[in-house]
């Protein structure tokens, strides 16, 4: 395996943050093959799109030096979600994204610790000047969390999704 | 780091700055993703190199010319999720270096790695029936076509099937 170098690992209360690996792969494809990804994929998601979409997320991690974290809970192997720093090269600012593949965790605040987590190694450790969180205005669970992070919508800020609805929330330096 | 050398190449692993010249070749016609191709699709499909790598370990290499240090393709294993079998693939990026047999070159040695280093028990390469520039090289190369072989879903290629080298 070629392993990626010098990954952070990042640490919260019941949560351990770090690099995506292989063994993640059924777990990320079962969730972009699920309903639950409906907000975050194309509608016509298969098992090719899906392999290109997980490398992307590996990619990321060469190309930028950062990326998203893939998060358990400490002491379980089990991969939950993934969730923090995200840049394609089209995209007007970078984001703070987060997916939940484990429909079992939710409710339970796991996301919104995460997600914390990865906001704040952006905004602190990589030392963005700011950060935001494309959001679908059906993806209601997505917003609650945004909201709870302290981030608030940006009506004046760009998305990437051309004419599609995409809410932007900007998150605030710091810890609210 | 796996690493190939032939005459006039090194194959290496991709690396962050190979992108400018990966992206002139998907905006490009000799690119099935056309001159229309959006940088964000052409940059998903660059970021998945190093995911394959990181996923398989093993993936596509980068050929680089010797005598200038260019990056102008990328050849070699690559078994994305959903295709039915392992594929050696070869692409050149700069139309410049087209015809002069750095293809051909690449193709052999990652063939030649997927079979002895990796030890693939077969190996096929999936091409366009109106490529023919490819089926030339496939055909260099001693691969045949393989009716009995199935293309992946999305394309609807010939499946040519490689033999280890004598």
């Amino acid at each position: 395996m070629t392993a990626l170098s010098s990954t952070p690992t990042l640490t919260t209360a019941r949560l351990t943050l770090r690099a995506p690996q292989a063994a993640d792969w059924p777990h990320f494809l079962a969730f972009a093959l699920s309903d639950r990804s409906s907000f975050v994929r194309a509608p016509d998601i298969d098992e090719g799109k899906a392999w290109r979409g997980f490398g992307h997320v590996i990619g990321m991690w060469v190309l930028r030096g950062y990326g998203q974290f893939v998060f358990h809970l400490t002491g379980q192997d089990r991969p939950l979600g993934m969730c923090g720093p995200w840049h394609p090269v089209d995209w007007p600012e970078a984001e703070i994204g987060w997916s939940v593949w484990d429909e079992g965790c939710e409710g339970q605040g796991i996301a919104q610790e995460a997600a914390r987590a990865a906001r704040d190694h952006a905004l602190g450790t990589l030392g963005w000047p700011t950060a935001v969180s494309y959001i679908d205005p059906e993806n209601h669970r997505s917003i609650r969390l945004a909201e709870r992070l302290g981030a608030r919508p940006d009506h004046a800020a760009a998305h990437p999704f051309a004419d599609e609805p995409c809410l932007v929330y900007r998150h605030p330096r710091g810890a609210p | 780091m796996t690493r190939l050398d032939t005459p006039r190449l090194v194959l290496r692993h991709p690396e962050p700055g190979d992108w400018p010249a990966y992206f002139a070749y998907c905006a490009s016609a000799r690119s099935p993703l056309g001159v229309d191709c959006p940088e964000g699709k052409a940059w998903t499909n660059f970021a998945a190199f190093f995911g394959h790598w990181h996923l398989r370990g093993f993936g596509r290499f980068v050929l680089t010319r010797r005598d200038t240090g260019a990056a102008i393709g990328h050849a070699g294993p690559f078994r994305p999720a959903g295709h039915p079998e392992r594929e050696i693939t070869w692409t050149i990026w700069d139309p410049a270096c087209e015809g002069q047999g750095y293809a051909f070159e690449a193709a052999v040695a990652t063939r030649d790695h997927a079979f002895r280093d990796l030890g693939w028990p077969t190996a096929v390469s999936y091409i366009d029936p109106a490529n023919t520039r490819s089926q030339r090289l496939a055909a260099r190369l001693g691969a045949v076509i393989d009716p009995a072989a199935r293309p992946p879903a999305d394309f609807p290629a010939e499946v040519w099937r490689h033999r280890r080298a004598a």
